[in-house]
Order: structure tokens, then sequence, then C-alpha cells
């Protein structure tokens, strides 16, 4: 479904270049839960970029669902993302003028569904995560693994085949960090959806079905469990 | 659309106080914006309607020579039968007015001012019975009484009488040269003294019967202009060649105010220019402030901006989410503006301002003294409203698409 091959990034830090990764190639199929791991500067956060098509590879090629992203123009990223991507960060970035509802709605309303559509599909989501009754509330008054489960619905409500997480839990407690990857796992499990997410914590580590482990830019494990 | 709007309006809510500063300013400039234009627009009404009922009248009628030759005052070049003009214009149903203006040295004796003295003065004559027809002095008397007929008599403007230090009952002399040359001295009582409301007036008037006029200057009924009054609602320049025509071509010819006042509008015009500028730098400075709340409104958002691009939401969406925004603040800026200036409006309209004290000694081409009162600009208004509502959503357009050049992995890891 995903293909990374031999893909090379290079920043520039003033006058110095650093090579974030070095020639890296992977394949990663459909239903996958996957954990890339690594200790910082790895370039975990790089890869999960370059196939979330919201940075530019210098080398290489990704292919996602046999369409060649790294050939795309900007437009056509932006609508590639919009129909078959989802994110969820490390901080939530959920609008905090908006109500939960009106946050997971946001993703939708850029696909020009009907309102009850719109609607039907927000708050069985909503529902799906545990929010139900909660739909009203700003960011401001949820805790950090309500808007977690926020954030994951808005990733999930247009059906998405992929979605990244870049340290999904790395803002919470242990425990809601587990409810918050049984909540990814089952959602992964109930969509067949492709999960890839990065981490350096070992219990999300633990949860993964696949586990790429970057060292310098490179892989330096791919394990399937 | 709908979800752009109502996220861009709940955006306006979140830092209120920013909103409700940046919206003042707006405000301020708007209010000033509407403050000055009627002020403005208030000086020129008045300045045009006292060049009109104190100075030129509505058109006036002149020999074809005396135009070019005013500043000389000749006696010679004339109208020789103005009554019979005026006659004429009567039957047509237009009001006019005969008078003589000729320049002379007005000599102060010491009897009356406490010491002897001379200067070149402008002295109009007028037919005491119909010059009210035509002008507005009527309203403007300050002490003593008008003119009448065979009244060896002069009316002095307010400011000069004060000047001078002329009191009723005094006499003066007026020195001049009449009709052919010769010279002749005339002593004349002030029997009144006039506050004209258009300072150039009331700093120069000396005011004398044409009956006597006539006598002293061997003028034979002559007169050297007959000053016409026209409806306020009547199109000037059609009426001027509609009294052309009456005339037969009978070596006259009629000047609406308008040409004989083109130097005043000139200059009245050049003021709006500049007054245009001092309005222009007001909006600039209300453009600068937009776009600097914008601008810490983008950029403290950065990373929001990141997630949203990241989810698909395509650049032009977004610019359009902050232009509105913007549009937001400035509608908030507008409505406050506009009716800030509503309210100083009413105020300027009703009391205005006193400037009296400055323009006793100043001449700044406006025919207004004392007390300047605005006017209502109602379409003013309306571009204020939606000039402050455009200049907010373009000044938005700029910081936004800096903030867009960013790539989408900087704008997340933005802090």
């Amino acid at each position: 479904m995903i293909t990374v091959k031999d893909v090379k990034r290079i920043y520039q830090t003033g006058e110095t270049e650093v090579n974030a990764l070095k020639g890296v190639s992977l394949n990663i199929e459909k239903g996958e839960f996957m954990s890339i791991a690594g200790p910082s500067g790895s370039g975990k956060t790089t890869l999960l970029n370059l196939i979330g098509c919201i940075d530019q590879m210098d080398e290489g090629d990704i292919s996602i669902k046999n369409e060649h992203v790294s050939k795309m123009k900007k437009k056509e990223k932006t609508n590639f993302r919009r129909k078959n991507l989802g994110f969820i960060f490390q901080t939530y970035n959920l609008i905090p003028v908006l109500t939960a509802y009106e946050n997971v709605a946001f993703v939708l309303s850029l696909l020009n569904l009907s309102e009850k559509e719109v609607k039907d599909r927000t708050m069985a989501i909503l529902k799906e995560v545990g929010l139900e009754g909660m739909e009203n509330r700003r960011p401001g008054k949820l805790s950090g693994g309500q808007q977690q489960r926020v954030a994951i619905a808005r990733a999930l409500v247009k059906n998405p085949e992929i979605i990244l997480a870049d340290e999904p839990t790395a803002n919470l407690d242990s425990d809601t960090g587990k409810e918050i990857l049984e909540l990814m796992k089952r959602m992964n499990e109930k969509h067949n959806t492709t999960f890839i997410f990065s981490t350096h914590d070992k219990m999300v580590m633990d949860y993964a079905s696949r586990l790429v482990i970057l060292h310098d830019g490179q892989i330096q494990s791919d394990e399937k469990r | 659309m709908k979800f752009l709007i109502s996220l861009a309006f709940k955006n306006l809510t979140r830092y209120k106080r920013r909103t409700l500063i940046t919206a003042g300013a707006i405000a301020f400039g708007l209010m000033m914006y509407i403050f000055v234009d009627s002020l403005l627009l208030g000086i020129e009404i008045e300045s045009v309607r006292n060049l009109k009922w104190f100075e030129t009248a509505s058109a006036r009628i002149l020999n074809d020579d005396y135009w070019e030759n005013r500043f000389q005052r000749p006696l010679d070049i004339n109208i020789a039968d103005p009554d019979s003009i005026m006659s004429k214009l009567d039957d047509n149903g237009i009001s006019s007015t005969k008078r003589v203006e000729f320049s002379g040295d007005l000599i102060l004796n010491s009897t009356d001012f406490g010491e002897d003295g001379n200067m070149s003065v402008l002295v109009t004559a007028v037919d005491t019975e119909r010059d009210f027809d035509v002008f507005k002095f009527d309203t403007t008397l300050q002490e003593g009484r008008f003119l009448e007929a065979d009244d060896d008599a002069v009316i002095l403007g307010s400011w000069l009488a004060e000047d001078i230090g002329a009191e009723l009952g005094y006499w003066i002399t007026i020195v001049t040269r009449g009709n052919g040359g010769f010279y002749e001295a005339m002593d004349l009582e002030i029997v009144g003294i006039v506050n004209c409301p258009n300072p150039n007036v009331n700093r120069t008037l000396i005011m004398m019967p044409i009956d006597v006029a006539d006598e002293y200057l061997a003028m034979e009924g002559a007169a050297t202009e007959i000053s016409i009054k026209l409806p306020e609602s009547a199109d000037i320049d059609a009426e001027v060649i509609r009294i052309q025509g009456l005339l037969n071509g009978d070596g006259l010819t009629v000047m609406s105010w308008k040409s004989m006042a083109a130097d005043y509008l000139a200059i009245a015009e050049a003021k709006r220019g500049g007054t245009g500028m001092i309005l222009f730098l007001i909006f600039l400075i209300a453009a600068v402030g937009i776009s600097n709340t914008m601008l810490m409104a983008i950029f403290e958002r950065i990373r929001e901006l990141g997630m949203m691009r990241s989810l698909g939401m395509s650049d032009k969406k977004i610019r359009i989410a902050f232009m509105i925004e913007a549009a937001g603040i400035g509608l908030i800026g507008s409505i406050m503006g506009v009716f800030l200036g509503l309210i100083v409006n009413f105020f300027v309209v009703k009391y205005g301002i006193n400037y009296g004290d400055m323009y006793r000694d100043m001449d700044i081409g406006y025919r207004v003294q004392a007390i300047i009162r605005g006017a209502w600009n109602f379409k003013t208004m309306g571009i204020a409203f939606f000039a402050g509502i455009f200049i907010s959503t373009l000044v938005a357009f700029f910081p936004t698409k800096r903030a867009l050049k960013m790539d989408i992995p900087s704008c997340l890891r933005h802090q």
C-alpha cells in the first residue's frame, strides 16, 4: 500500500547540512499498526512527514495506493491528504474556539458533504471514541486524554486508509496513554485503517504489530510481530 | 464557507481585548475621518454661502472691460444705465441691485480718533432701497442703523471699526478720484457697524449710499456693477446664459460667482487635496494597526495553521478564513467608528467650534469667522464604514500570505 524507496532528506541548518534520512526503504501493508521508533534526531518524524505528504524529500520515491506522492504538486498533495490521510499530533492541535463536535466536523466540511452526513458521521465517531455527551465542550474543558480522543475522532471521521500519528501519547500519563493506544488499536482492527506512529516510548512500541527502529536516519531494525 | 465564517467570528472572541483595541483604532480613524470631513464640508458650505451673501452675490453684470481692470476700480468703465437693466431683470423675476465700488484714502481725524492717520480702503456704494434684496447685511447690524438715501454716512465692518478705533457718530474723510479723474473728498458720519460673517468683508467693509457717491463722483447714474441674486437651486451657468441673453449685447458681461471666486475655489480644492492626504494617513495608521494585529494573530496560531494544512485545508481557504476574521475586526471598528462619528458630528453640526480668535488676525481663505459648524454627510459615513471593512480585509492578506510560505513541518514545530 505504501512504498518508501531509498528516501533521503537533508536539512540545511545555517551553514550545516543535516542528513535526517539517509536512504530509507520500506513497504507498508494495508491495516498495519506500525510504530517507527528511535532516539531524538533519528529521523522518525521526518519519515512520517514525508509519508504524510507534508514535507519534500531530496531523493527517492514514495508511492501510496500506487500514486507517486513525491511527484505531486502542492495542490495535488493537499487534495491527496484531504481525501486519504488522517493525522494525530502529540499536542492534539485542536482549535480552541471550537467544540469537540466542531473540531471533528471541520475535517468533513473540507469534503463538501451534506450537513446531515457531517452530523451523523461526527456524532457516530465521537460515540465510538467514548466522547458521547461531550460534543459541546471546548478543548479547554477536556482532559488531555479526552482531547487526544477528539484528535483521533478527527483523524478517523473521514474514513482514511492511513492515519499518521506523531508521538500520540507523549503528552499523556501512562494510564491515559494506554487507553489511547487501545482505542487506536481497536479502530485499526474495526476499520482496517493503517496506523503509522512515531514514538520513543517502550509501551507504545509493545502495542505495535510492526516495529521499525531508526538510527541516524537509517533503518536499524524492522520487526513484524 | 459557512464553517469559515463561523470559525473566523469565533476566533474574534479568542483575544477579546486585542480585537477591541484594534477595532478601537479603526473606530478612531473613521471617527476622525467623519469629523474632519464634516467640518470641511461645513466650512465649504458656509464659506460659499457667505461669499454669495456678502461678496459676490450669485452673479454680477459688469462692463465687458471691467473684470480685467478690476484691481484699479475704474469708475469710467461702467454700466451707463443700470436702472433700465434692473427693470428688465425685475420683469423676469430676477432680484438685482446696483453698486459702485471705488478705492480711496481713508483719513482719520484726531478730533474723533485721538490721532491723525490714513489708510487705503475700498468703498462700496449701495442702493439703500434694493441692496437687501440681494445681499444679507440686514441680519448683521451690530450697532447703530442702516444707511438711508441722501445720507452722508457710512457703515463699517466691525473688525475694521475695531482696528481704527471707530465708534458711532465719528466722522471720517475719504479722498478719492471721481469719474473723469478729479480729486474729491467726502466727509461721512459712521452711523452703523455691522458684524459680517464673511471675515474678508468684515475686515474691510466701508459702505455708503449710492446716490451720495453718485453726486460726489459724478457717476451720472452709472454703476460699476449690478449684483444679482438667484435661487440656491438654480442652475447658475444656465441662468448666466439666460441673463446674458436679456442684455442684448450692450457691451456688458454676466459673471457667475464661480467665475469671480475662481481663486477661492482653486484654493479650496487644493486644501481638500491636503486634507485628503491627512485622512489617508489616518487610514494608513489604522491599516498598520490591523496588519500588526493580524500578524500577531496569525503567528500565534502557526501550529494550528500547520494542522489545518495537514488535514487538507487549502491555502486559499485558510487565507479566506483569516481575511474574514480581519473583516470582522473591520466591521466592529466600522460600526463603532460610524457611531462615534455620528455623536461627534451631532455636536459639531449643532454647536460648532469657535475659531473666532484665530480667524480675527489671519486670512486662511475660507469665508467663515468665529463658529465653524460641520455638515451631515451620510455618503462619507457610508464610505468610511465600507472602507474600514475593506482595508481591514486587505491588510490581512499580506501576513497570511507570509505565514503560508512556511512549510507545514515548520508550522507544526512552531512554539
